[in-house]
């Protein structure tokens, strides 16, 4: 044992063992049952769609990888993820261009060119879903996009019936039950109420995304647009068709809680995901989005930073926090 | 080690350890062929030193590189003095070690140098600063430093390790006795004693205020005493000391009261031993004994790539070869198996919150590590709270991108200082 050359390094010694690889292919898990759901209502296109959004986005940050002559850093799964989630959010008749050009934009221009992992200012899945959205705009009308499915249940869109003909019309066109389990048009994991429910009560328990951004967008849902149908039933929806219908679930367990894009501190958490929350219900019955939780939570990913300065005070530290 | 809980929703609850419920004396490691001992002063070569090689010793002889030097190291042996050099540690600071090899006989009456011991500060400041423990009389004998409350922690402050513990609960009447000399010497209006929650009761340390500390991990760390216990803030950058808080350790005072006892100085450290399974051995070994010989002896085994950890798992040093002298203030060594050992990345921070949650001094590591990693200190002093920092090592052991964040954090607080010394 004389001559052994031992491992030196610093402290600490332990490490609780988990890793971004362990993160991400959690959240892969935890969209599945939404996106099994997707498979399983709108056929082999969805699987499709997903799987090819998930291998493009993963090929993307590869070239951009080789390209930059960077170590490869597809192995943490953070691009599979970012493939997973722009992926659910297509409709399954999505063409397979559109889904290529998509995750360019999510990965080359959400995240690789600041840096890659870690350093993106906005959830990269959302920049490619917010230009393709202005850019092919025609491409998300989801009553068109099922126009010959078959399915057996109101083949509208929610939100959109619900900005076009008033809440008055729509309410008993989707039971909330039906709204819940999948019952509805929509974007391929996006449907599945319990689904998304499940996989997000899943990380929060392990820890993986922040309980108080998920509650707090939630709440910020039901509260505005509660106030909203108060003031006026007939044009304003429930809480109900809100937070079960369009990205709101995804929203609020997938897309506000990505971690370089969010607030870490309690407080900011809080307002984070409410103000997120009150933004969508805004743009909803306010703006001309039928469902605008893309932009607000890229909107909300703006002022991140300045909110998140809103922070305990560190020990022995006198003064403010600057 | 200790892994993440399948459900983690609330972070991680690292709790210390306990000695074992029959204590045991620790056994003895004979005197290795050859010491070493470390002196905190880098030669100069343009001057001639004291020591030369070859050189007689006696035991207890203060040894010293230059007349006007203030560092000195006391020999634990009687014998010769075989090459002496420089040392770096790991953050460059230069100091110089020393081999002494042995005389073959038991060092005789003639080769011990006997102290005369009084009850004063200046006289343990100039002759008992290598005790076993490492007292920091330096600290205590500063006419600059007012000090006004001792800590004598019998709590280990790092996980896996007892060493303390077991110290306070079997040298109990000589803990009382090296406080009491040392109230005397120092005059200090208060000495409390910090002994963890669990073992207060099987302890007895009737005169002194004991402090009780809670079992959770960073709770026996100086600053987390101080404001927990003490009702005192550790302002940001500023050490116990500039706060009139001085902590010792419990085997300092041991060593105080057989100095007292027998008149001349002591060299018996007690250190307990990790091996890769768990187990725990607790020996005594005389300073400068090679851990080498101390494996040896238990017949552990180091392989290539293992490490050998002095110190806690979480706040520990890893020493480069195993033939590192036992020093004064060693409490602890682990040996961890390389299949263990965790892979650390050069992954960027991902900002998942993990450290905010856990960092017990409310830092924003998130935000300062960006600062370290592009060496704005300065910045991260200023702004990111880097002087709040208390060295606990919580935030790199949850870290998701398994970024090294304690040793960011003592490097830049290492830099800044440098910057500041320079400015």
């Amino acid at each position: 044992m004389t001559n052994n050359k031992l491992t030196v390094s610093h402290a600490p010694f332990w490490h609780d063992g988990d890793s971004l690889f362990k993160m991400n292919l959690n959240i892969l898990l935890a969209l599945l049952p939404a996106a099994l759901f997707g498979f399983i209502q709108f056929g082999a296109p969805a699987l499709g769609v997903v799987a090819l959004s998930i291998s493009t986005a993963m090929i993307w940050e590869l070239i951009m990888n080789l390209m930059a002559k960077k170590p490869l850093t597809i192995g943490d799964l953070d691009s599979a993820v970012i493939g997973m989630i722009f992926g659910i959010m297509l409709p399954a008749t999505a063409p397979w261009w559109l889904v290529v050009v998509g995750t360019f934009v999510a990965v080359i221009i959400g995240k690789m060119i600041f840096g890659g992992i870690g350093a993106n200012p906005f959830n990269p899945a959302l920049i490619g879903m917010s230009f393709l959205m202005l850019s092919w705009k025609v491409m998300f009308d989801f009553d068109a996009a099922y126009v010959n499915y078959d399915f057996g249940f109101t083949a509208l869109a929610p939100l959109a019936a619900l900005k076009s003909q008033g809440a008055a019309a729509v309410t008993d066109l989707f039971p909330t039950g039906n709204l819940i389990m999948g019952q509805q048009v929509g974007a391929i994991g996006s449907t599945f109420g319990v689904g998304i429910i499940l996989g997000g009560i899943y990380l929060i328990l392990r820890g993986y995304i922040r309980w108080e951004i998920s509650l707090s967008f939630i709440l910020g849902i039901i509260i505005t647009s509660f106030g909203f149908n108060m003031a006026n039933p007939e044009v304003y929806g429930g809480p109900a068709i809100h937070l079960f219908s369009g990205y709101t679930l995804l929203g609020a367990f997938f897309l506000a809680t990505e971690n370089s894009s969010s607030p870490v501190n309690k407080i900011p958490m809080f307002i984070y995901g409410f103000s997120a929350a009150v933004m969508i219900i805004l743009m909803r019955n306010v703006g001309v989005y039928a469902d605008g939780t893309v932009l607000a939570i890229l909107l909300l990913n703006l002022v991140n930073p300045i909110i998140d300065t809103i922070r305990p005070k560190a020990l022995g530290k006198a003064g403010n926090n600057a | 080690m200790i892994k993440r809980s399948f459900f983690s929703l609330t972070p991680q609850r690292l709790v210390y350890d306990l000695p074992e419920p029959d204590l045991k004396e620790p056994e003895s490691i004979p005197l290795p062929a050859s010491l070493s001992i470390l002196l905190s002063e880098a030669i100069d070569s343009t001057k001639q030193t004291l020591l030369k090689k070859g050189d007689t010793v006696k035991k207890g002889e203060k040894l010293r590189l230059y007349d006007d030097s203030t560092a000195y190291t006391i020999s634990p042996v009687a014998g010769t003095i075989k090459l002496f050099d420089s040392y770096s540690d790991d953050f460059g600071k230069i100091a110089t070690f020393i081999v002494i090899k042995p005389d073959k006989n038991p060092a005789s009456e003639a080769d011990t140098i006997k102290l005369d011991t009084i009850e004063d500060i200046k006289f343990a400041d100039k002759f008992l600063r290598k005790l076993p423990g490492a007292p920091p009389f330096g600290i205590l004998a500063n006419d600059d430093i007012k000090i006004k409350t001792i800590v004598i922690t019998c709590a280990d402050t790092d996980l896996l390790s007892t060493t303390s513990q077991f110290i306070g609960l079997m040298y109990t009447d000589e803990i009382k006795a090296g406080a009491k000399i040392l109230k005397a010497m120092t005059q200090v209006p208060k000495i409390c004693i910090a002994i963890p929650e669990a073992l207060s009761t099987r302890a007895n340390f009737d005169s002194i205020q004991v402090i009780k500390t809670s079992n959770l991990y960073p709770s026996t760390l100086p600053a987390m005493i101080m404001k927990d216990h003490l009702n005192m803030i550790l302002p940001a950058g500023k050490t116990p000391e500039d706060m009139g808080v001085c902590f010792i350790r419990a085997e300092a005072l041991v060593s105080l009261a057989r100095v007292f006892q027998t008149k001349e100085a002591v060299f018996d450290k007690i250190l307990t031993i990790i091996s890769k399974n768990g187990t725990r051995f607790r020996v005594h070994a005389t300073i400068g004994t090679p851990l080498s010989n101390i494996f040896t002896q238990f017949n552990l085994h180091v392989n290539e790539r293992d490490r050998i950890i002095v110190g806690g798992p979480m706040r520990g040093f890893a020493t480069f070869t195993p033939h590192q002298p036992v020093r004064p203030d060693m409490d602890t060594i682990i040996i961890q198996d390389r299949d263990i050992i965790p892979q650390l990345s050069d992954y960027p921070c991902v900002n998942c919150g993990n450290c905010i949650r856990i960092c017990p001094a409310n830092i924003p590591v998130n935000l300062l590590v960006r600062y370290l990693e592009a060496d704005q200190y300065e910045e991260a002093a200023d702004r990111f709270d880097l002087g709040s920092c208390i060295e606990c090592g919580l935030c790199a052991y949850v870290c998701t991108a398994r970024i090294p964040l304690y040793q960011y954090i003592r490097l830049g607080k290492h830099e800044l200082l440098t910057l500041r010394a320079d400015a």
